[in-house]
């Protein structure tokens, strides 16, 4: 009979119309992340060892670090920018770091106003941590 | 001065257009409602991907392939890393293998997702097409599980992939197959079987077989004009040639035929999918690869089935960290030149129609 | 329950008799004056409320909650619109012809308000008790075709002019269906009186002696109204809005109002002459059985919307003049055959 393709679209329809809502509510209810979701990167100031690793290997020239020499003469950590407008979240630089320094986070609630607030200063993000969600791996 | 007579006039759907599928622009000419030529005019998402390749080493250039067909999201770096895998004579293991195998049917049918949502949504069917992104949220919810983001994994090594699945991966997508066929049923009810969409689709937009061979179009779409051809059966890599499944192929050669293909391809990549899970081995997911990877001096091409068409991928390397060419043969940049070949005579409707069934991702065209 | 029926018709009575003559020149104005106050506010905000109601139903059909900002659950989401309408520039492009760009949608806001005058929402609660009601409304109605027209050509777009021409063709493709569906009811009431057609369907609605006329009608009011599977005049995904293209802020508010007043006119329609308009079990007062039906074709047709995709320019136009119109002429030839059946045996049985 020609309609019955559209009476079983109907019918789908009113279906579904009846049925539960699955969508989330944003800002109320956030959701809560795999462990495993790239959204942000902190650094453990304590942990780097100044290898360069991370540097070499982001597709980007994303990372930006300067150290100095110590009373040993081994390597310490000075200043550490990421200029996270141009990164593109791929993980290789977390990957690379041998101390486990650089890791992900799963904040996601990112966005700024200005575009000179993309370059962070991880060494000061990382002093005011405890900042809102965010388990890190 | 009058005129006598009617005139042809020419509109320009431009970048910025409700259904062009990304940034793409064509100039129109019409003859009242008849459409007499189509020139597209490509390039707005040109990002330069191929020149970029020459200034990143192997490894870095992996997630910017993730960028090309950016709807089926772990597909694109399949090519890529098994052309280089083929340079530099790497064998993977086992668990690695399968588990290439099962990202790489979920980017698929992720991808022939969109195609059936937004081919719906251009004749205004709003319903299918958000029904089709539920769905394919469960997708990029066992994507962001696995490897992190969602579109653009980034999950595919040189040697293998980067971390193993977690414990809730396996069960999530064992749920998702066994909802499969009820949610392909909702689709064919609510799109395929009715009958307006029938009327719109059906003996519209005919890519007759000779003009398809000719003109090199690839995938779903030859498939449809009645070629049965798909490099996974043609000339197997990975592992393909292990698991059983047939390559649908529909005679009708129209708009609703390119459809319909995908659905069926959709149900065959569950079945490819299911075969995975029940024979996944145990083992490690990554080769011993040297650390520095320098492939010898050598040139290759290596093919793979994309879901937009075929994918090719020629490395030219010279022998140090970066390749010296890097040439990707998408298969929807191929596949633009069917619209202006059979778009004469239709209506600008089925312009529409016949554009969205055309299945482009500027992502792959412009590259 | 005939206090609540009939409070309308009271009030109205009441203010009459602060005139003198309640008859008189003066008390005529001033009811008049009222009653078009009333149908404007009314179809205003039948039309802010239906563009939400429309907007929670297409939500709900792919399981989403809709608007849920404003107001409990997001109900009060049109006052949000209408102000932003409100608030927005008034475009006009430059090349446009400025008269016909300008008045294109006050024409159609007028031709809807008038096709609200004839609308029976109660018993003696009619605007205007004319005698050709469902003929001055079908030919008001009509008008609307130039309207659009007008503002297809006016906006000197091209995606505008294709929109308009389409939407010519649809409109007087579709007319002729609605109208010869609607004859069957008048062949059987043997007027055009909507208040008398009602009246007549005080034991069984003409749903029941009509439901070819019925489901015509029905498709053709989408049609006419330029809905979905019928909505190829404001494309969307092909000409970006039609006709509807250049227009910004309170223009393009007005071709909203007057689409969504077309939808309610045609339901009312479809209510009172089919479905027995404000007749109705006695709990409910007449005006409440009226406004529920109302809702209730609203609904269908809000469903079919959200289901069924757009139709082809050339089938849109098959489909009218080779299926809809045989079948409506059909529909006038059983009715004549059984009207006069069903006379010959009352005269047979009644002697």
């Amino acid at each position: 009979m020609f309609g019955k393709g559209l009476l079983k679209g109907l019918s789908i329809t009113i279906k579904r119309f009846l049925e539960p809502k699955i969508a989330e509510g944003y800002p109320e209810e956030k959701p809560t992340l795999p462990p495993r979701t790239r959204s942000s990167i902190v650094l453990e100031p304590g942990k780097c060892i100044s290898c360069g690793l991370c540097v070499n290997v982001c597709p980007n020239q994303v990372i930006n670090l300067t150290s100095e020499k110590d009373v040993n003469n081994k390597k310490v950590l000075k200043t550490y920018y990421m200029n996270i407008g141009r990164c593109l979240l791929c993980g290789l630089c977390t990957e690379a770091c041998p101390t486990s320094a650089l890791k992900l986070s799963q904040e996601f609630e990112n966005a700024v106003y200005n575009r000179e607030e993309l370059l962070w200063d991880m060494i000061a993000r990382s002093k005011q941590s405890n900042k809102s969600s965010g388990k890190v791996e | 001065m009058t005129i006598e007579g009617t005139q042809e006039y020419s509109i320009n759907m431009g970048p910025q257009h409700p259904s062009t599928h990304g940034v793409f622009r064509m100039v129109v000419h019409l003859d009242g409602e008849v459409v007499t030529k189509v020139e597209p005019k490509i390039g707005y998402l040109h990002r330069g991907l191929e020149k970029i390749a020459e200034s990143r080493t192997y490894a870095q250039f992996v997630p910017y392939t993730d960028r090309l067909d950016y709807l089926a999201g772990p597909h694109n770096s399949l090519g890529y890393v098994q052309a280089v895998e083929k340079l530099m004579e790497i064998e993977l293991p086992e668990r690695a293998e399968y588990l290439r195998v099962i990202f790489a049917e979920l980017g698929r049918i992720a991808s022939h997702l969109v195609m059936i949502a937004s081919g719906s949504l251009d004749i205004c069917g709003w319903t299918p097409w958000s029904y089709c992104f539920r769905d394919r949220e469960r997708i990029l919810d066992l994507f962001e599980m696995t490897a992190g983001n969602r579109m653009t994994p980034n999950y595919f090594r040189i040697g293998g992939i980067s971390h193993d699945v977690p414990e809730e991966f396996m069960p999530a997508l064992k749920s998702l197959l066994d909802d499969m066929p009820e949610l392909l049923e909702e689709y064919y009810g609510i799109f395929f079987g009715n009958e307006i969409v029938q009327s719109r689709m059906k003996s519209v937009g005919i890519l007759p077989k000779e003009l398809a061979e000719n003109l090199l179009i690839t995938g779903a779409n030859l498939r449809a004009s009645g070629v049965q051809y798909d490099v996974r059966k043609a000339e197997p890599y990975s592992i393909y040639d292990r698991f059983e499944f047939n390559i649908p192929v529909l005679y009708g050669c129209d708009t609703y035929d390119r459809h319909l293909i995908r659905l069926f391809e959709i149900q065959e990549s569950s079945k490819i999918l299911r075969q995975a899970l029940r024979d996944i081995p145990d083992g490690p997911v990554m080769a011993k690869v040297p650390k520095v990877i320098k492939p010898p001096a050598n040139k290759i091409y290596h093919r793979v089935e994309n879901p937009k068409g075929e994918m090719g991928w020629y490395i030219v390397s010279n022998g140090t960290t970066k390749p010296a060419r890097v040439r990707i043969r998408t298969g929807a940049f191929v596949n633009v030149q069917m619209l202006p070949a059979i778009i004469a005579g239709w209506k600008i409707q089925d312009l529409v129609t016949i554009f969205a069934s055309m299945d482009l991702v500027l992502g792959e065209v412009d590259k | 329950m005939d206090a609540l029926n009939n409070v309308f018709v009271n009030i109205a009575d009441a203010i009459r008799g602060l005139f003198a003559d309640s008859h008189s020149f003066g008390a005529d104005l001033t009811i008049n004056i009222i009653v078009f106050i009333m149908l404007f506010l009314i179809m205003v905000v039948a039309a802010l409320f239906l563009s939400l109601v429309e907007r929670k139903f297409a939500h709900w059909v792919s399981q989403r909650p809709g608007p849920n900002r404003l107001g409990p659950h997001g109900w009060f989401q049109f006052i949000a619109d209408a102000v932003k309408m409100l608030g927005k520039e008034d475009i006009t492009s430059a090349n446009a012809d400025k008269f016909l760009f300008k008045i294109a949608p006050m024409i159609l806001v007028g031709i809807t308000l008038m096709t609200f005058g004839v609308l029976p929402f109660g018993k003696r609660m009619v605007a205007i008790n004319l005698d050709l009601g469902i003929f001055y409304f079908l030919a008001v109605s009509s008008v609307s075709t130039v309207a659009l027209l007008m503002a297809g050509w006016a906006s000197n777009n091209k995606y505008s002019l294709l929109g308009g021409l389409r939407a010519v063709a649809q409109m007087i493709s579709y007319e002729i269906p609605l109208i010869f569906s609607l004859l069957g009811v008048v062949m059987i009431t043997q007027t055009f009186n909507l208040s008398s057609i009602i009246e007549a369907q005080k034991t069984v609605p003409f749903i029941v002696l009509q439901p070819l006329a019925f489901v015509i009608y029905l498709i053709s009011g989408i049609a006419e109204t330029n809905r979905a599977p019928f909505d190829q005049v404001q494309g969307e995904q092909e000409i970006v809005a039609g006709p509807f293209t250049e227009y910004s802020g309170l223009r393009w508010g007005l071709f909203m109002l007057a689409e969504y007043g077309n939808v309610v006119a045609t339901s009312a329609i479809a209510v009172s002459m089919f479905l027995g308009g404000w007749n109705g079990p006695e709990f409910l007062p007449g005006w409440l059985w009226f406004i529920l039906k109302m809702w209730v074709i609203i609904f269908t047709m809000m469903w079919i919307r959200w289901t069924f995709v757009r139709m082809r320019i050339d089938h849109l136009m098959h489909f009218a003049w080779k299926i809809l119109l045989p079948l409506s002429l059909a529909n006038i030839f059983l009715t004549g055959i059984g009207i006069y059946i069903y006379q010959l045996l009352i005269l047979r049985i009644g002697g």
